[in-house]
């Protein structure tokens, strides 16, 4: 199966989406990440989930965990209030050239997407047609990967 | 001719290591090569003579240590006490630095310092938050307090662990000599800070609530081991202030404590080795190579010679000197090359009749000196590095500009104590 048919459509944001809204966005449908898209259509970058919660998360807390445990939940209300008035700009950590990117042609085997999510370290892998200027036509999910490649669990076969 | 070479390979070493054109382990060991295959150095040189190879007690005392700092970190002890200092200080900020400043000394004096403001500098930038306080005057008051503490004791600063194993100097005749120069010198240190960040100090009642909502109980993580963990320390200090007495070495209380935590935390190796900084010791095997071999050849004997001559009996005239140009070059370069190479000079002058006031002339230098620039010591360049992960850049001339004040003036207040002490009244 090629990545064209396992592609599912999928929303995308510009640098310039409200960071708010993308974070509800991907939190309310639980999608592992967001394709970020120039306004010409073509990929910018994908902002998976962790790099939000990167950007929430300070980083003496990321440096030492444990202060996590004197803040307590209470201070999550306030974590996230960081995100009012951002965008998603400001949440990536720097524009990527399109090879570095965990983006797949069209025609890309299903091996080769894996490939791809393997080495990015990335649970979403957009999905562009070459011959439509790299245009995304959608995106893969690592769930929806796994799905197509493991064999079926014996209690639904 | 083999003289000249040694020395040629040996100042090449160490441009490259003050330099950083390499890696500075890289340095050292090739420059420990190159004196192999010069024929100045076999392994029976390198491995074990006392005088011209590797301290084994330097090496070990640091791999002890950092093996027992591996275990003590998994508490969350170092947590604990941050925050519970500042929820004391009602959210002071002047108050809170002192706090933080006499916390990070005392740690630095009993632990290593670029350790001590890893696990500091984190809480700091949690405290500033909750405050509205800006972190970086914090930052930096911690990076010059960690190499303040880090002076008073035999396991607070490699330097000192050198100095202590090349001169043979005991874990309390560092605590009697250097401990109550280093409290006088946090006190002026303090007071420095009152000035020099003054701009700082804005308080605010309004964000109190946000300090006194931090939980310090909740970040110790293992009350088990952080009990077996205090009895072991305490039972390490004991060892080190009873080490002539036991006739024991400081590396083998720090290795029996290191032991002692190991099977009683019940750690994965990969826990209680995650502080070992094994490129620090090799780069100590590679340097102690380095200068044996200015030993062996006899430069440093023909140096101190020298020294010696020329400085006659004026005792207090080198004792000075040796003060203010360890300060001025560990201002520069790394302070553990400066020592490693300085000790087989100094040990010739005090063999030629010098007062061991000269070692802690070399210890207060060295250590202090790199108070003075944003490079001068480890602890400064991890702060720096901190603060600007989390969005906070310290230049290196803002660093400076505190720094040199701080390291001018506990210069000149370094240099009336050991004239009091070795000279007026010694």
């Amino acid at each position: 199966m090629t990545a064209r048919n396992l592609a599912q459509p999928f929303p995308v944001v510009t640098p310039d989406t409200d960071a708010m809204d993308a974070a509800q966005a991907m939190a309310g449908r639980h999608w592992p990440g967001l394709i970020v898209c120039n306004d010409d259509g073509r990929p910018y970058t994908i902002l998976p989930g962790s790099e939000v919660l990167r950007f929430l998360i300070p980083t003496y807390v990321q440096d030492d965990p444990v202060l996590a445990r004197a803040l307590g939940e209470e201070a999550s209300d306030e974590l996230c209030r960081k995100l009012v008035h951002r965008t998603v700009r400001d949440l990536l950590a720097k524009p990527q050239d399109l090879d570095d990117l965990p983006v797949v042609d069209a025609d890309a085997t299903s091996l080769e997407v894996a490939a791809v999510m393997a080495h990015m370290h990335s649970p979403l892998v957009a999905v562009v047609d070459e011959h439509d200027g790299n245009r995304v036509i959608g995106a893969i999910t690592v769930n929806r990967l796994l799905d197509h490649l493991l064999p079926p669990h014996p209690a639904q076969a | 001719m083999i003289e000249v070479l040694v020395v040629a390979v040996f100042v090449a070493a160490y441009v490259l290591i003050a330099t950083e054109r390499i890696h500075r382990v890289a340095a050292a060991l090739s420059g420990a090569a190159a004196m192999v295959l010069l024929g100045v150095v076999d392994a029976r040189v390198a491995f074990f003579s006392e005088k011209t190879g590797v301290d084994w007690n330097v090496i070990f005392l640091l791999l002890g240590m950092m093996v027992i700092v591996s275990v003590l970190k998994q508490t969350g002890v170092f947590e604990y006490v941050a925050i519970w200092a500042a929820k004391r200080t009602r959210g002071r900020p002047f108050a809170t630095m002192v706090m933080f400043v006499v916390i990070t000394a005392v740690a630095s004096a009993l632990l290593d310092n670029v350790t001590t403001v890893l696990l500091i500098a984190p809480v700091t930038l949690l405290v500033c938050d909750r405050l509205s306080l800006p972190p970086v005057p914090f930052l930096i008051a911690e990076a010059l307090a960690s190499n303040i503490g880090g002076t008073a004791t035999l396991i607070g600063d490699p330097p000192n662990i050198i100095i202590a194993s090349r001169a043979g100097l005991t874990f309390n005749d560092f605590a009697a000599n250097l401990a109550p120069i280093v409290i006088v010198l946090i006190v002026v240190f303090i007071g420095l800070c009152r000035v020099l960040f003054r701009s700082a100090f804005t308080y605010d009642p309004e964000r109190v609530a946000a300090l006194m909502a931090l939980d310090e109980r909740e970040v110790i993580k293992d009350r088990p081991l952080l009990l077996r963990s205090a009895i072991v320390l305490v039972a390490v200090m004991i060892g080190f202030v009873a080490h002539s007495a036991l006739h024991i070495e400081p590396s083998m209380v720090a290795l029996l404590g290191a032991g002692a935590l190991v099977a009683l935390s019940r750690l994965d190796p990969p826990e209680f080795l995650e502080e070992v900084e094994w490129p620090t010791l090799v780069f100590f095997m590679g340097l102690f190579i380095m200068v044996g071999a200015l030993v062996e050849v006899g430069v440093i004997g023909r140096l101190g010679g020298l020294l010696t001559a020329a400085v006659g009996d004026r005792y207090l005239l080198a004792s000075s000197v040796l003060l203010g140009g360890s300060a001025l070059l560990s201002g520069i370069v790394d302070n553990i090359p400066y020592v490693a190479t300085m000790t087989p000079l100094v040990q010739t002058m005090v063999d030629a009749g010098h007062a061991t006031a000269l070692w802690w002339a070399l210890a207060l230098g060295a250590d202090l000196g790199g108070n003075a620039t944003a490079v001068g010591a480890s602890a400064n360049v991890v702060v720096i590095g901190i603060a600007a992960r989390a969005g906070h850049p310290i230049t290196f001339w803002q660093f400076t500009k505190y720094g040199s004040v701080v390291a001018a003036v506990t210069i000149a207040v370094r240099r009336l104590y050991l004239f009091l002490r070795y000279y007026a009244f010694g």
